[in-house]
């Protein structure tokens, strides 16, 4: 036992004939909130989809409650139905309502009843703040908030240990970005296991345990946010974050 | 002009089944062969996709009447002797099969892979995610295109004539040789391919737009 929900140990990926990932640790504890940031080409998306599996590593391995799961013979749909997983661009069935997107893995993976799944979506899709009058919307009938955070009820839903998000609001319009932050802070507040690749600082800064930042293929360095915020000991880091605060200065200073 | 109606009339129902008859089986061929060259294309790794492009070119790039003959004539000499409906319905197929494969390919192309990765996110097997997610989505997409392949393949059955089907055509012909009135025969035939083309795009269009995923336009994400 090492304490440690996650445990990710030198993960190597080429996509492409590029090395993306050229060895990235990182550990996670039970309920902790971890922000990766770090910029475009640094390989957080591929480590995230290094992790559940959606991409396999190339070598390096990969541990959830002490159990590999970077292994040959590993159950790949049990081990994905334990790692909820919000995309970019919401991935939402489209041709299925919000209730019945939030509906299907809890049928077809979590084999529960008809009725269970039901009052257990509906549970889901509230906790994110969708109101019942959205339940028989379909994704193409939400705003991108919306249809964001019924992904993020559709991960939830299934339980998992520890849900990834994979920049989970570069694609909304700037107006629509709070409310699917408010959700993700209200995840971090009831303890659920989160590690996210995000550029909202203001984010990080306030609702992350750790931020991790990854610079070419690597987890360069990894700190509270008020350490690495302010005390970035790498070059690169700092550079990243000056950059980032030219941008984002404002939002910084009010967050 | 006088057309002996009722004396014709069971030549022309005769004729129509064939050709119902031709038109079922063709389609129902082609979407075996269609649906499976599209999903060797795209989903299947090199050497089996380029096979599968490769089919659907020649099945797209040989005339109807030369399938026919090739099939009717042809085989034959293979050791394969088909009745002529048979023969027919399998050159329908085949050729059919080379564009429902176009079609079936476009849509599975545009529903896009995020979809199916979110499917396997949450657990999903590969083939529970195609079917609950992609097909849904590949077969209402479908529909239009679809559609109007149905009217093409039912308006191609008058070429099994060729090879002596005694389709909607081959019983035209017959009954005007008897009366001599091909300006009238042929048009009551013409009526019928173009009543019953009409019906097949009129209801292809109603259940398109009852199955219609509600908040998108003419395509999907």
């Amino acid at each position: 036992m090492t304490g440690y929900l996650l445990r990710v140990e030198s993960i190597h990926k080429n996509l492409g004939g590029k090395e993306i990932l050229k060895g990235a640790s990182l550990n996670m504890h039970r309920g902790d909130t971890k922000v990766i940031i770090g910029p475009s080409g640094a390989g957080k998306s591929t480590l995230l989809r290094c992790v559940n599996l959606l991409m396999r590593p190339d070598s390096g391995r990969i541990f959830l409650d002490d159990e590999e799961i970077t292994g040959k013979h590993v159950n790949l749909s049990h081990v994905r139905s334990e790692i909820g997983f919000v995309f970019q661009h919401f991935n939402l069935f489209m041709h299925l309502t919000a209730l019945d997107n939030v509906k299907l893995g809890l049928v077809k993976v979590k084999k529960l009843s008809g009725q269970e799944a039901e009052s257990n979506a509906a549970r889901a899709l509230r906790d994110v703040g969708i109101q019942d009058t959205l339940f028989r919307n379909y994704p193409a009938q939400l705003s991108g908030g919306q249809q964001q955070r019924v992904a993020i009820a559709r991960a939830i839903a299934m339980e998992p240990k520890i849900i990834l998000l994979d920049e989970p609001t570069s694609a909304l319009d700037p107006e629509l970005i709070g409310e699917v932050l408010r959700v993700m802070e209200q995840l971090a507040q009831s303890r659920t296991t989160m590690l996210a690749v995000t550029h909202e600082i203001g984010f990080a800064k306030n609702v992350a345990d750790e931020i991790v930042f990854m610079d070419d293929g690597v987890v360069l360095e990894t700190g509270t946010p008020a350490d690495l915020l302010a005390n970035p000991k790498h070059e690169r880091t700092q550079r990243f974050l000056g950059k980032i605060s030219e941008l984002y200065g404002v939002k910084r200073t009010g967050a | 002009m006088n057309l002996q109606f009722e004396s014709i009339l069971p030549y022309l129902l005769t004729g129509f089944y064939y050709t119902t008859l031709l038109t079922v089986g063709g389609l129902a061929l082609g979407f075996a062969i269609g649906a499976s060259l599209a999903f060797a294309e795209t989903y299947l790794p090199r050497p089996a996709s380029t096979v599968a492009s490769g089919v659907e070119q020649v099945l797209r790039g040989i005339p109807l009447i030369v399938v026919f003959f090739l099939v009717y004539f042809g085989l034959p000499y293979a050791g394969i002797m088909l009745s002529p409906t048979v023969a027919a319905a399998l050159g329908l197929g085949l050729r059919s099969g080379g564009y429902q494969s176009q079609i079936f390919r476009g849509a599975l192309e545009s529903i896009g892979v995020g979809q199916v990765e979110a499917a396997l996110s949450i657990g999903m097997s590969k083939s529970s995610a195609y079917r609950e997610v992609l097909l849904p989505q590949a077969i209402r997409l479908s529909i239009p295109a679809w559609s109007n392949e149905f009217t093409v393949v039912l308006k191609d059955t008058s070429m099994a004539y060729a090879i002596g089907v005694a389709e909607l055509l081959k019983q035209a012909a017959n009954i005007v040789a008897l009366t001599l009135q091909p300006l009238e025969i042929y048009a009551i035939v013409a009526a019928i391919y173009f009543i019953a083309t009409l019906v097949v795009s009129r209801t292809m269009n109603t259940a398109y737009e009852k199955w219609k995923i509600p908040g998108l336009g003419g395509g999907a994400r």
